[in-house]
């Protein structure tokens, strides 16, 4: 691990020298191409600060005859009214607790199922293997239907469980655990069973903190993703105080026709979390995406 | 107690044979070096015998009782690997530890023997480090120490100093000789560096070609090997091999000739030799350039000085080339006609398969 981490320090302070490097022969070429770069950012950024702005503006000043790029008074009043009046904590909880689920259940599973396909020699590993590849293929909302008659079945509708089961499906996560598991060296696995080491052992105190990196990598897609999952969360309960944020951000509109800067506060408070957790970490997220992205290009 | 057997013992891949019958017997406390060619079957054999490898046919015993079916940590046998393998996560304390702790060593008990097995390796010191934060000859003590902590019946080391660079190569090995010395386990050593065989083992295993050459001494193997390929294999530089032309009995021993050259009288019997297609082994030090203008001609192609000796390889008129030995100060050049003194008493011969001819043996040679 801390050689990883000495190497990607080495990475930085050959960025940071490359940069110093690029700043003092800064060309016409480089110029256009940070211009460009920034009108996109700034066109790619614009719709999120309108939203915040927005959020911050009396309900009167929403809708006016000039484009205002600040509010011209500053109002909470829209945070204060879905904080209030909406159930906004309880769906705060319920995301919470199904995103952490769906994580915590998904890593675990996909771990060791990863690790067994990698390591072990049993029966129906390659049948095994070619069904993970093949539910891979099948686009989830194609078995949404499904999914929900199954749960009504087993009365799991409104709950957090009915929420949390249908979310696990993640094959990508077994096909990265498993290339990572992969590429362990044999050795330790053979170091590991001179040591006496059971399987359980093996997995737990070498293979997966061996891949720790990827394990924080997944959990923050993981859990980015059920946090902003809204379809079938939207389908699995009807009960507002079994709702996830995003779905109950929905309610807000509902409830009290189109208020923009309400349903566009929920909607920051929603996100709110998500952006956060990337910001601090951002890298991790890249290399997961990237991680992910590797096996399905 | 920790004597190894193994009984015509192979192994195959699919369809293809790695090892072929091998059997040998290892006594408890014996440095045994597996040396031979790359691919040669050295380090299956070692895996074979930690159990990472199964047996395709035949029998390993370890201290009177049969192991080729148990577990490799069943065995009571360490590994060090090549390329040490220690747990990076894990620090140097732990790495060591991770052994006992799985069979439930009582926790006082496993800081003892870590912490004695770090004082006897001298990397104490090194306790709280991760592998990452130690230099190639550190992590090969960790590597070390951690198969000592389990006090191990047999120590199986699969080129351990072949990642380390010359001069740390030469101090681990003799602090490797030290170390058994100390602990008086047994050991196998895989390697394909004839020094390290020849000054580690206390037996030498040849290996070539699936099968073992020869099983000897440093010195038996230097001074007497059983094939061809042992003698060439093992000395450096390598051994000469001379086609030989003719041979007659002089007074019961073999008194040979290469085409135009005075006849050369060796201590090899006669009896019992073929007459066709022989070949003289001779080594460089046993060829010396004479000062006498006796032996064998030959003209100089190519001289080395090593300091101490001189090498001077030799085309014979056969065109066969012949490594002689000179003293360290020498005059010789290239293109020089020289005369060669070849030593039949340490001379040996080998028949068309490779098989060898020695010397009846002295007492106590
Ligand atoms: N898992 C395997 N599957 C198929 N063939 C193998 C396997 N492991 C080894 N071999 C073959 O067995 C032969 C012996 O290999 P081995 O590793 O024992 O050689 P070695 O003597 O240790 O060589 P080196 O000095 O290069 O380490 C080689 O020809 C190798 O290609
Ligand atoms: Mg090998």
């Amino acid at each position: 691990m801390s050689a990883v981490e000495s190497q990607s320090a080495d990475a930085k302070a050959a960025t940071s020298s490359a940069r110093s490097r690029a700043i003092k022969s800064l060309d016409i070429g480089g110029l256009i191409l940070t211009l460009i770069t920034v009108i996109f950012a700034v066109l790619w950024a614009f719709p999120i600060y309108w939203g915040m702005v927005t959020s911050l503006k009396p309900e009167s000043q929403v809708i006016s005859d000039t484009v205002e790029f600040l509010p011209r008074t500053w109002s909470f009043e829209a945070y204060w009214h879905v904080m209030v009046n909406t159930m906004i904590g309880r769906w705060y909880v319920n995301s919470l607790v199904t995103s952490l689920g769906v994580t915590a259940i998904t890593l675990v599973t996909s771990a060791l199922t990863a690790y067994a396909l990698s390591q072990l020699r049993f029966p129906g590993r390659t049948v095994l293997w070619f069904l993970i590849l093949a539910s891979f293929m099948v686009p989830l909302t194609a078995l949404i239907v499904n999914h929900f008659i199954l749960m009504a079945q087993l009365s799991l509708i409104n709950t957090w469980m009915g929420v949390i089961l249908p979310q696990l499906i993640h094959p990508v996560v077994i096909i990265v655990y498993k290339n990572f598991f992969d590429s362990v060296p044999k050795e330790y696995r053979e170091a590991a069973k001179m040591d006496s080491a059971s399987e359980w052992r093996i997995f737990s105190r070498i293979y997966l903190p061996m891949n720790w990196g990827v394990t924080t990598a997944l959990s923050i897609v993981i859990f980015i993703g059920a946090w902003n999952n809204f379809l079938w969360p939207f389908l699995a309960v009807s009960r507002p105080e079994m709702m996830n944020v995003a779905v109950g951000i929905t309610q807000v509109n509902d409830a009290f026709g189109v208020q923009y800067a309400r349903e566009l506060a929920g909607a920051m408070m929603a996100a709110m979390l998500v952006a956060v957790l990337y910001l601090i970490f951002q890298r991790r997220v890249t290399q997961a995406i990237m991680l992910s992205a590797g096996v399905k290009g | 107690m920790s004597d190894i057997v193994l009984k015509d013992v192979s192994k195959s891949f699919g369809a293809v044979s790695v090892l072929d019958r091998v059997s040998m017997r290892i006594e408890s406390g014996e440095f045994i070096v597996f040396l031979g060619p790359s691919g040669c079957g050295k380090s299956t054999l070692l895996r074979m015998i930690a159990g990472l490898e199964e047996v395709t046919e035949g029998e390993i015993h370890l201290g009177g009782r049969r192991v080729d079916q148990l577990p490799p940590n069943e065995r009571g046998v360490a590994m060090v690997f090549q390329n040490y393998a220690l747990y990076p996560h894990m620090t140097v304390r732990n790495n060591m530890s991770f052994g006992l702790q799985n069979v439930g060593t009582p926790k006082v008990e496993i800081i003892q023997r870590v912490n004695d097995a770090a004082r006897m390796l001298e990397i104490e010191h090194l306790l709280d480090r991760k592998p990452a934060q130690l230099s190639g000859g550190q992590r090969q003590r960790v590597a070390i120490g951690r198969a000592i902590v389990r006090d191990p019946k047999a120590f199986l080391l699969d080129e351990p100093l072949s990642n380390l660079d010359a001069g740390l190569r030469v101090r681990t090995r003799l602090e490797l000789a030290q170390l058994h010395h100390r602990i008086k386990a047994t050991m196998i050593f895989v390697t394909h560096d004839q020094t390290e065989a020849m000054t580690l083992a206390t037996r030498i295993v040849v290996m070539n070609n699936r099968q073992i050459e020869q099983i000897g001494t440093p010195m038996e193997v230097y001074s007497r090997p059983a094939t061809r390929f042992v003698a060439g294999f093992v000395g450096s530089p390598a051994m000469n091999f001379v086609p030989i032309k003719s041979i007659t009995d002089v007074g019961g021993n073999a008194s040979i000739s290469f085409a135009g050259q005075p006849p050369i009288h060796t201590a090899v019997p006669f009896g019992g030799l073929p007459k066709n297609n022989l070949t003289l082994g001779i080594r460089a030090e046993a060829a010396r350039i004479s000062q006498d203008g006796s032996g064998i001609e030959g003209v100089v192609d190519v001289v080395e000085r090593l300091g101490e000796r001189t090498l001077v390889y030799c085309r014979l008129p056969d065109q066969t080339t012949l490594v002689a030995e000179d003293n360290g100060v020498s005059a010789i050049q290239p293109g020089d006609a020289v005369r060669i003194a070849l030593d039949g008493n340490v001379a040996m011969i080998f028949d068309e398969a490779g098989k060898a001819y020695h010397a009846v043996v002295q007492q106590g040679g």
